[in-house]
């Protein structure tokens, strides 16, 4: 049952043509008769029904804009910064890799000359150490390049709910463990999405692996799949983890933000998630409240290939 | 055929090459090394050459264009490409031009060793195809 | 390459599951291999091409993640389906960002691991014709 009033109050200029249709049977009443005046009120109530249901479309689809733009500014932000994080991340391997290979060097040299004694044991051991975060480097050099590089999605036609409901048993098996139990409500006669499968799942099980994070022990993730509009599908991921502070919901999705301690997570994961969605052709947002839990809602369009941005 | 590879390094870092160049000789490869695309070809002209490491990024020729002349005018010669990242895209053109395989840099000196001595037998292996087709 | 019929490598340690699928596939006419190691996979390939490889993620030796990356560098359209006995989301997410095209777990109901491998085939199809095009 739709609404009858527009929410917003200022709206309530959407009652001026009606109400004076309806000012016009009381006159029309006095000097044509009852009629005249009836078909007034009947046109009153028509025009009323009319412009609103046309205000009501036109937010709407100004808010489905307004989204759009958001998402579009938030992948531009992003690929900004991947662009700018892989370059520097390929200045950085060349350095690495000298780095590595003068260790190798020096090594090589310790051993040729059989040394003994305390000074050569630390001197071996600093040497190990440098190659371990030589290694460490080049896993966050690669990390970052990986997350800056192009998916270009190749589309096939996939089922939503098998695709979710597989990641999610995925992940049921480890958490099961720690408590945490898994819904799932998936929408029944979801059609087959022409989407890239392999693309997706990374994104669904990039958000199941947050919510279980965020939950820790006890608690509950749960699945849904849903048409919300013609044309389009809605994966929504939530739990009843700890929630994310206010300040952080407009940056959660940019790269290296994270919530996690230090050495737990790049920061990477949802950036990720983002672009991927961006790329086939959707939209991403996120719901939560501190303490309380979070929902990631993906939504997609049935058919890439028509909603394919140019 | 030698008994070891011959290995020549194209990479624009003069130490990389160096050092590069020592460690492959305690393994008993000999290894010489240039720092362009254009000084590899000319040496590729002058000297036999089995494996070649060659470095992806190189300013005037880059190492994809570099592996594409190679593999045309020097069929027989495999190419290990050194790339700071590399993707399924890079991967396939890698594979394309007839590159043997690409090395993530920084790469432990063992693993590349590894690649070279396998990227040799595939040479010798071919080589030995043709020979047996053309006798 | 024939999406009907696609080229199948698979790479386990477990002999009963290894020899198992094998037959079922090559009862479903589909050219299917088996080998018990990531070494000796990489040996295969060397030799010949595969457009599908299943693949164990926890082998003695060479592991899963590690097989999977040395595939996608030789093979770079060859599709992998991961299969894993326990269930690690951190390894499936590495895998997944690695190219593996999905993730089962053991135990595998066998139509759905084939659905499964029909996709990954027609992925690859689907890739060749895009590089092609390039």
């Amino acid at each position: 049952m739709p609404k009858i009033l527009p929410s917003d109050p200022s709206r309530i200029y959407i009652l001026v043509v009606p109400l004076a249709i309806l000012l016009l049977a009381v006159p029309l009443w006095i000097y044509s008769g009852l009629g005249p005046a009836l078909a007034a009120l009947v046109v009153a109530a028509l025009c009323f029904f009319v412009i609103s249901s046309l205000v009501r479309k036109v937010v709407k689809a100004q808010e489905q804009e307004r989204l759009l733009d958001l998402q579009l500014i938030q992948s531009q932000k992003l690929a900004a910064i991947g662009e700018l994080s892989a370059g520097i991340a390929h200045e950085i391997n060349n350095p690495l890799a000298i780095i590595a290979q003068e260790v190798e060097w020096a090594r090589h040299q310790l051993q040729a000359e059989k040394p003994e004694g305390k000074s050569f044991a630390e001197l071996k051991d600093s040497l190990d150490e440098i190659t371990r975060q030589v290694d460490r480097c080049s896993e966050v050099t690669h990390r970052i390049l990986d997350f800056a590089r192009k998916r270009d999605p190749l589309v096939q036609s996939t089922e939503i709910n098998k695709l979710v409901e597989d990641m999610a048993k995925l992940v049921e098996k480890e958490v099961s463990h720690a408590g945490i139990c898994v819904i799932r409500q998936y929408e029944n006669d979801l059609p087959p999405a022409l989407t890239d499968p392999p693309l997706l799942r990374q994104v669904v099980l990039n958000l199941l692996n947050n919510a279980a994070d965020s939950v820790g022990q006890n608690g509950t993730i749960s699945l849904e799949t849903r048409i919300p509009d013609k044309g389009k599908i809605e994966i929504e991921i939530s739990d009843t983890g700890c929630g994310i502070p206010k300040e952080d919901l407009n940056r959660i999705f940019d790269p290296f933000f994270t919530t996690k301690p230090p050495g737990k997570g790049t920061g990477l994961g949802l950036s990720l998630c983002h672009s991927i969605i961006i790329r086939l052709g959707g939209t991403i947002t996120v719901q939560s409240e501190q303490g309380k839990g979070s929902a990631f809602t993906v939504r997609l369009p049935l058919d890439y290939n028509s909603h394919k941005s140019g | 055929m030698s008994v070891r590879p011959k290995v020549l390094i194209v990479d624009d870092e003069e130490r990389f090459r160096t050092t590069l160049h020592k460690l492959l000789a305690i393994r008993k490869i000999d290894a010489a090394h240039v720092g362009s695309a254009k000084e590899a070809f000319s040496e590729i002209a002058n000297n036999d050459y089995d494996v070649i490491l060659l470095d992806v990024k190189m300013p005037e020729m880059d190492g994809i264009q570099a592996l594409g002349r190679i593999k045309r005018e020097n069929p027989q010669i495999e190419v290990i490409i050194l790339t700071g990242h590399a993707s399924v895209d890079a991967a396939v053109e890698i594979m394309k031009l007839g590159g043997y395989e690409y090395l993530l840099k920084p790469c432990a000196i063992d693993e590349l060793v590894g690649k070279i001595e396998s990227a040799w037998e595939r040479k010798l292996i071919r080589g030995k195809k043709t020979l047996d087709a053309n006798s | 390459m024939n999406p009907a019929k696609p080229k199948l490598l698979i790479i386990d340690d477990e002999p009963d599951f290894l020899e198992t699928i094998v037959k079922r596939l090559l009862k479903r006419q589909i050219d299917a291999t088996g080998v018990d190691s990531g070494k000796e996979a990489l040996r295969v390939l060397q030799e010949q091409s595969f457009d599908v490889v299943i693949l164990d993620v926890r082998m003695p030796g060479m592991d899963g993640i590690e097989t999977l990356k040395e595939i996608k560098k030789r093979s770079p359209l060859t599709e992998v389906i991961m299969l894993t006995g326990h269930g690690s989301i951190k390894s499936g997410i590495k895998g997944m960002e690695l190219g593996a095209f999905d993730y089962v777990i053991k135990p595998a109901d066998f139509e759905e691991l084939f659905e499964k491998v029909n996709q990954a085939a027609e992925r690859k199809m689907l890739h060749e014709e895009r590089v092609r095009k390039a």
